[in-house]
């Protein structure tokens, strides 16, 4: 019975399934053929002829790794970074944008710190590399005027992954704090009246009425974040990388890239990608349900 | 009111510092690329001011047929594939939107699994290389012609448009590619807009399917050119084929002055559309994050 008239509404709309058509064919050619060939990683792969099935030969290849460690390692360290030292960031500047009656100022303000989100990381590498360069970089201009040495960021192992944290910092602080904005204009502007009156002061509203307001946005944007652990940047470290760095700034992205594309190992390489989708899945699965829980609210 | 005004005057302080931080950095780039390539070592890296003007630079660049190629190759790719986009992201949004479309459930579901599990970059030039695709542009147009997030928005969209007037217009005998054409489309102008400034952002920074999928160095985007000589550090392919470039003007140039320029000349579109981009991305993360 339900099956007929499913059979009959296919008919009377049969154009609608045609319109669909485009987008369906592109989601399976593009999307989900290249996903179910990650098979490729228990297979050796092979020119001419079928691949040949090697069971987990390539993970256990992968996990015996040293380089593979380092590249781990390097994804988690940068991650950690990145999270610790970026996400406050974005609530601040809300905090302090806040603060700026809309006017002219204001306005400045965010034109200004939402431009470097629009531009590449082709771009922004380029304006880094001039930004630290040890001759006449701004940074060692600022650094030679408080008679610190200069310092060539770019070639040292021990600040490189500083310039990954600070890079995305000045790319995304001012876009990202667009979220936090729209969640203060929310708060009801009686309760901030009320404190005035009372007499508290700017940091006293802040602290006991703005952040408290703010606690289950940045509840559910930190563990987003979470989720993107396993992407520690591709397009950032792919541009921003150099030999004299490379060791310490390699992540699961870029290892994937020059074994698998430079290198040709495709097998290895797409186990080391389904090693990583596998762990980000988790992740983000993981963070949906416990953000769902926390706050109500999940990723979708 | 006095302790207020004293704490407002810090807040705008700290705010000003930090729009130079990020202000600097541009601006110094700009200064670098318009001074006279003898006296650009006198400028100073924190330096906003040009030293000594001059457009050699430029002149160069402009005259270099590989990267005006190169510019050509991106504005292509931005609108055909902007166009794409918007063609496939609507008229799939149009079919998820509709009610009597059965079988919503399984392919939203599908939809958000392709969201949350990316393919492996090898798989996925696996199959150009199978498609016959390297090399052309087609690879790195079709490569994201549909953004999930971006469709979820138009179906959202769609959905609000009141039911009576498409029932009306069924009434009139209109079908569903009437419909769609003749009024969903003319009724979700903003919302298309939108759309296109995102897409046609997002192919215009594009540089590394198109590094690993152009072998042709005459088909690669200005991006893909940019990185060669601004992050490999490798000029030979700025220099070529520049008319009139003898040994003499070779050694007045400024290598990182020509990258300056050509950092510029890829910012240049971002910039003519930042007015709009402000007006219509704000608004719609504004409005998205009031929503969640």
């Amino acid at each position: 019975m339900r099956k007929n008239s499913s059979i009959k509404r296919l008919r009377k709309d049969w154009i609608l399934y045609l319109m669909l058509l485009p987008g369906l064919l592109y989601f399976v050619i593009f999307h989900i053929i290249p996903i179910l060939n990650m098979k490729l990683a228990f297979q050796d792969y092979r020119i001419i002829g079928e691949n040949v099935w090697v069971g987990m030969k390539h993970f256990e290849q992968l996990f015996s790794s040293p380089a593979f460690k380092d590249v781990l390692m390097n994804t988690v360290i940068i991650s950690t970074m990145k999270i610790i030292f970026i996400f406050p960031i974005p609530i601040l500047v809300s905090l302090l944008v806040n603060e700026l009656r809309f006017g002219p100022f204001r306005k400045y303000v965010q034109s200004v710190s939402y431009l470097p989100h629009f531009l590449s990381w082709v771009v922004i590498a380029g304006i880094w590399i001039t930004l630290l360069d040890p001759v006449n970089g701004g940074v060692n201009v600022i650094r030679n005027f408080f008679q610190l040495p200069t310092l060539d960021y770019m070639t040292s192992k021990e600040h490189i992954r500083w310039v990954l944290v600070y890079s995305e910092m000045w790319r995304s602080a001012g876009w990202d704090s667009i979220l936090y904005l729209a969640a203060i204009l929310k708060i009801n502007p009686s309760l901030y009246e009320a404190a005035r009156i009372d007499g508290a002061s700017t940091f006293q509203q802040m602290r006991y009425i703005t952040i408290p307001a703010l606690m289950s946005t940045v509840v559910t944007l930190f563990i987003l974040n979470l989720g993107f652990f396993m992407s520690a940047g591709f397009d950032q470290v792919f541009n921003l990388m150099n030999d004299s760095v490379l060791s310490v700034i390699d992540i699961l992205d870029t290892y994937v890239y020059r074994i698998g594309i430079l290198n040709g190992q495709y097998s290895y390489a797409t186990a080391a990608s389904l090693f990583k989708g596998v762990i980000g899945l988790v992740l983000i699965l993981g963070t949906h349900f416990l953000s769902k829980r926390l706050t109500g609210k999940g990723v979708w | 009111m006095g302790q207020f005004g004293m704490t407002r005057a810090i807040i705008q302080f700290i705010l000003f510092l930090f729009t130079l931080a990020v202000l600097i950095p541009l601006l110094n780039i700009l200064a670098i690329s318009l001074s006279d390539p003898a006296r650009v070592n006198e400028l100073s890296g924190l330096g906003v001011l040009p030293k000594g003007f001059s457009l050699i630079n430029y002149e160069i660049i402009m005259s270099n047929p590989f990267i005006l190629k190169s510019i050509f190759n991106s504005v292509f790719i931005t609108i055909v594939g902007t166009l794409l986009n918007l063609f496939l992201t609507a008229i799939t949004a149009y079919v998820l939107a509709r009610t009597e479309f059965v079988g919503k459930r399984i392919v939203l579901v599908v939809l958000i699994a392709i969201m949350v599990f990316e393919p492996s970059m090898i798989t996925e030039y696996l199959l150009m290389k199978d498609l016959h695709l390297l090399n052309s542009y087609a690879a790195v147009i079709f490569y994201k012609a549909i953004n999930v997030y971006y469709l979820f928005i138009l179906m959202r969209f769609f959905q609000e448009v009141p039911n009576s007037i498409l029932e009306a217009a069924r009434i009139d005998g209109a079908g569903h590619f009437r419909i769609f054409t003749k009024i969903m489309l003319p009724l979700s102008k903003p919302a298309l807009a939108t759309l296109a400034l995102f897409y046609g952002v997002y192919h215009w920074n594009e540089y590394f399917r198109a590094t690993i999928y152009l072998s042709d160095p005459n088909k690669w985007p200005l991006q893909v050119v940019l990185r060669q000589f601004v992050v490999t550090q490798d000029n030979t392919t700025l220099l070529k084929g520049v008319e009139g470039m003898t040994p003499e003007l070779l050694a007045t140039l400024d290598f990182g002055s020509l990258q300056s320029a050509t950092i510029v000349v890829a910012v240049i579109p971002m910039l003519l559309l930042y007015p709009l981009i402000l007006r219509y991305f704000t608004k719609g993360t504004m409005d998205g994050g009031v929503k969640e």
